[in-house]
């Protein structure tokens, strides 16, 4: 195995799309938070975009292989950080979701999905059959299941849930009957309702308000209709960089997180959005397209893990912005402020690169 | 090498199809939700957006000054902070009285009252606490932060003058607009246009971004014809009269009767512009009743009636009225005098005021004559003053007058005026025949604009000349030796006018009073009249009560005020003043009584029992001893025109009989006559 990896190998063009997203979401934040304070919330996310970078090209040098053969000290490690998080996390709004690390925190459950995206690449390679049996189903269902719970107890229903594309894009890929499916399905909609029963309070109400928004538009339904008077206020070529009514007077929560999509959406309207959804259109099927030249099934779900988990983010982040979604608190990748979720893309990222770096290699 | 790729297996390949179908008809979902929202719902949006973020606060406007004839101001608009609270977010009454009271340096108990009555008043949710707080005071409420208590920028109307013509003024309302006055008939010009600001808010209902659409329009500058100094002395003599004959109200009104200018108009009781109306407080004594509150005016709308004979009759100031010795029967009641004459000259009649006389002139003028005069004075309408709730009086048509109606209308019953429309009526006389409406308004002034100046209408004839010559002196008898007013003086001009004490009726029992309502017309100089003032007090009694005595002494201070203040020419000599002081007798001779009475329906017995008795109380002191009493003349062997020629220049009542020449008289000649006996005379041919 040769140890040089020539730069020139790395995927440019999806990198070339990652930064441009990044450049979008940088001044995006910029605009957004300009005379709040979250004010250096721009500058920092550079620095996260920097850092990733490099990340990114740590482990687009590490052999996934070696990775995928260390699996279940990764997977045991990120139970443990999780467990280790709900025990000393910083409680922020009412939830622990974050552990500090040196100077700044860190939320943990945005790494567990990088873990286990490799656990179910791992898991499926090593399948002896076509199709998946239930005890394979089971088996899979609880090593996601763990980290889910410990991240629903935090709480934070939106990022667990991230973890379940993960899954049902690797089993439908490895072989699942059809028969299976419906019976999958069945079961969902009959625990859906009791499962409503153990949200929290807070959830419920999100629920609720994302149905019946009008019900309560001062409080429950408040960021759902703002988002949506932002997002139609845009029109069709927006209302202009820094020049967004409903960013800049406070009305749309959190325009730089979760909200950034919306913010984009009312300062650079219906056009800026095509511009954006078919620059992440680009990157998954940048993704895809290495899935497909993988050298092994390894790399092949490894790609696809991580291209499920960007759409599925990117979907449900853009859904909920539009109204068309509940609010669950997902970030859109690379766009939104944020260190973790910034960080754990571009990890990805590297998987991806990772598995391109030796596409031409035994 | 093995440069191949690990290439999925076809099912794989077929399931990433799928795949991507479900995932690509979710994205198809939000694309269409995005095209909906941003292409086709977006003016919903933009005013959806708009709606919460941009907020006009207004800008209020100053309100106008307003200025009496010489520039000074009556009311005054000055920026102040004001404290404003929402009674129904206070949760401890008493405690935010206490704060506020000790803060404010106000009463605590009265405003903990305030604001306990304001939680049940109209408006609930807000309550004027101090409307000129000083910026230390509202920097130390403000630091209280209190989410009931709100600190504005407001201005806040003063009135330097205070109670000094508060009716013309009136006042402005807790909502900034007029409530009364020319502050209220005024607003619109007084207002100005309110401006507003343009504010983005924020979230929290913060001002992010301001910038003014629309600037404020000042209110204009309104000058009314009030002349301060003739309307303080208004004010403080009819104070004097109303207190000191214990009356219930009284008004004042004076005028220009060439231009209608109005120089001054009070009332009493009066109010002080500076105080608000307290809880519970009613209107009351804040109504501008020289305007709003008609009243019969007896005796001085004989005016008219006698103004009506001269120009429709061929009737003279000479003609002779057999004045029945005062107990005059008619349509199936009895007419009294206050005093009881036999026969008087139509000039008589108006000077001694003799209800008989003038119901005997009424007879002559006629009911169409006697209607087209009273309309034609102006009556029944209103006169178009700049002030609210101007009442027009009541002048029954043509048509509903009864027979009985020419026993009052006459004499000034069964017709309802204003004080303002008596001015008018006064003009007619005083102008030359014209019929001025009367106005209070000078000009009004925007702010850079020129002042527009008010224009009242053309006045219109009324009178011929020759008519308002021979009514002024007639007039002018009303306060020489002999008429109901002699006393009245005003030293350097000769006055005219006349006398009315109309009882007033009890439209609840339906009989007439013992109250009157004393009055007075007059003007100055009599040969060139400059200026009419108009006197009523209401609820006069006893002989204290009667016109002269209870206007009269209002009507001089008012009048010698006014003639000073417009530097009118005297007309009367030093020396004819010096000779009238030493001789007071002269002046202050025996001033007659001059009750009118009338009912506006055919009267009852009770009410004719009532009349007698009201008759015989004003009557005292009027019967004259027969010992030193005159003597009959001889009438005997003279023509009818040569006999009343006679009785009239002798002040004597007659009874004649028959035609041709007078054959027998009785009593016979140089017998003493008995008052209140005419002497009978036969003619025969």
């Amino acid at each position: 195995m040769p140890v040089y990896r020539p730069l020139k190998d790395l995927d440019w063009p999806l990198l070339i799309v990652t930064l441009i997203l990044c450049g979008l979401g940088v001044l995006q934040i910029y605009s957004a938070t300009q005379g709040t304070h979250w004010a250096d919330a721009w500058w920092k996310q550079i620095i996260w975009i920097a850092t990733g970078l490099i990340m990114m090209w740590v482990v687009a040098t590490i052999d996934y292989h070696s990775l995928l053969g260390r699996v279940v000290y990764l997977y045991s490690a990120a139970v443990a950080l999780l467990v280790l998080t709900l025990v000393l996390g910083n409680r922020v709004f009412g939830s622990t979701r974050w552990i500090r690390v040196g100077g700044f925190t860190l939320q943990t459950s945005e790494f567990v999905k990088i873990v286990l995206i490799l656990l179910i690449a791992k898991y499926l390679t090593e399948l002896k059959s076509e199709t998946l049996e239930w005890r394979d189903l089971a088996k899979l269902g609880a090593f996601v299941a763990v980290p889910m719970a410990l991240v629903m107890k935090e709480p934070d229903l939106g990022t667990s849930l991230t973890y379940i594309p993960v899954l049902v894009c690797g089993i439908f890929m490895a072989g699942l009957r059809w028969k299976y499916l419906l019976v999958i399905l069945g079961i969902l909609v009959i625990t859906l309702p009791i499962g409503y029963h153990f949200l929290k309070p807070y959830q419920k109400d999100r629920l609720v308000s994302f149905i019946y928004p009008d019900r309560d538009p001062k409080g429950t339904g408040f960021q759902v209709i703002q988002s949506r008077i932002a997002v139609g206020n845009g029109g069709m070529w927006g209302r202009g960089a820094k020049e967004s009514s409903q960013t800049h007077l406070g009305f749309l929560p959190v325009p730089h997180t979760d909200f950034i999509f919306a913010s984009f959406a009312e300062e650079h309207g219906f056009v800026g959005i095509v511009i954006a959804l078919v620059l992440y259109f680009l990157l998954i099927m940048q993704v895809v397209q290495n899935a497909q030249t993988a050298t092994d099934k390894a790399g092949l779900y490894v790609c696809m893990g991580v291209a499920a988990l960007i759409l599925f983010h990117v979907l449900v982040n853009v859904g909920m912005v539009v109204g068309r979604m509940p609010v669950t608190g997902i970030p859109l990748p690379l766009m939104s402020s944020g260190g973790s979720n910034t960080w754990s893309v571009f990890l990805m990222l590297g998987l991806v690169n990772s598995v391109r770096l030796r596409r031409f290699v035994n | 090498m093995d440069n191949t790729p690990f290439r999925p297996s076809g099912k794989s390949i077929e399931r990433l199809l799928i795949t991507g179908l479900i995932l690509f008809g979710w994205a198809l979902i939000a694309v269409l939700r995005l095209i909906d929202l941003q292409v086709f719902a977006h003016d919903k949006y933009v005013r959806a957006a708009e709606e919460q973020q941009d907020k006009r606060r207004l800008i209020e406007p100053v309100r106008g000054p307003i200025l009496d004839r010489n520039g000074e101001y009556l009311a005054i608009s000055s920026p102040s902070l004001i404290a404003v609270v929402n009674p129904l977010r206070i949760t401890n009454m008493a405690a935010a009285a206490d704060l506020l009271g000790t803060i404010l340096g106000l009463d605590v108990q009265k405003l903990d009252q305030d604001l306990e009555a304001a939680v049940h008043s109209r408006h609930p949710g807000y309550f004027v606490v101090e409307s000129r707080v000083t910026e230390e005071k509202a920097a130390e409420l403000r630091a209280l932060n209190l989410d009931w208590l709100d600190i504005r920028q407001g201005s806040v109307r003063s009135y330097p003058n205070h109670q000094l013509a508060a009716h013309v003024v009136g006042n402005v309302g807790g909502d900034g607009r007029g409530a009364a006055g020319i502050e209220a008939r005024l607003n619109k010009d007084l207002a100005g246009k309110p401006g507003y600001l343009r504010v983005k808010v924020d979230v929290r209902g913060q001002a992010y971004d301001s910038e003014v659409a629309v600037p404020p329009v000042a209110g204009k500058t309104v000058a009314l014809t009030i002349d301060s100094e003739i309307q303080h002395t208004a004010e403080e003599a009819l104070e004097e009269s109303v207190v000191k004959n214990h009356a219930d109200h009284g008004s004042v009104v004076a005028m220009d009767p060439n231009t209608g200018e109005v120089f001054a108009l009070a009332n009493y009781p009066t109010y002080d512009l500076e105080e608000h109306l307290h809880a519970g407080e009613k209107q009351h004594g804040r109504e501008d009743l020289a305007v709003v509150s008609p009243f019969e005016p007896g005796s001085v709308f004989k005016v008219v009636t006698i103004s009506a004979a001269l120009e429709t009759t061929n009737l003279t100031p000479m003609s002779l009225f057999d004045c029945s010795n005062g107990s005059f029967p008619q349509y199936g009641r009895v007419i009294h005098d206050a005093e009881r004459h036999g026969t008087l000259t139509l000039a008589d009649v108006l000077a001694k005021s003799s209800n008989i006389g003038a119901v005997r002139i009424g007879m002559v003028v006629g009911m169409a004559n006697m209607y087209e005069y009273v309309r034609r004075f102006g009556f029944g309408q209103k006169t178009g003053i700049e002030l609210p709730a101007e009442a027009r009086g009541m002048v029954r048509p043509l048509k509903r007058w009864t027979p009985n109606s020419m026993g009052s209308v006459p004499m000034g019953h069964e017709i309802s005026v204003t004080s303002l429309q008596l001015a008018q009526l006064g003009s007619v006389i005083a102008n030359g025949g014209f019929l001025v409406h009367p106005h209070i308004v000078a000009w009004k002034q925007a702010p850079g604009a020129p002042k527009e100046y008010t224009r009242p209408a053309r006045p219109l004839p009324v009178l011929k000349p020759e008519t308002v010559m021979t009514m002024r002196a007639l007039m002018r008898r009303v306060v020489q030796p002999g008429g109901t007013a002699s006393r009245l003086h005003v030293i350097g001009y000769s006055l005219a006018g006349k006398t009315g004490t109309a009882q007033i009726f009890d439209f609840a029992h339906h009989v007439y009073t013992h109250k009157y309502n004393a009055s007075f017309m007059g003007m100055a100089p009599s040969t060139n009249p400059r200026i009419v003032v108009v006197v009523t007090i209401s609820g006069t009694t006893g002989e204290a009560g009667f016109g002269a005595s209870a206007a009269g002494p209002v009507f001089e201070a008012v009048m010698s005020t006014a003639l000073r203040r417009l530097n009118v020419p005297r007309d009367v000599p030093d020396e004819i003043e010096t000779l009238l002081a030493k001789n007071p007798k002269t002046v202050a001779a025996k001033e007659t009584d001059d009750t009118s009475l009338a009912s506006l329906n055919p009267p009852t017995e009770e009410e004719m029992k009532e009349a007698s008795a009201a008759d015989s109380d004003a009557d005292t002191g009027s019967v004259h001893a027969a010992a030193d009493g005159p003597k009959a003349p001889n009438l005997v062997g003279k023509t009818v025109k040569d006999v009343m020629e006679e009785a009239a220049s002798n002040g004597i009542e007659v009874e004649l009989y028959g035609s041709g020449l007078s054959r027998v008289q009785s009593p016979p000649p140089g017998a003493a006559l008995v008052p209140g006996q005419p002497v009978q005379v036969r003619f025969a041919h």
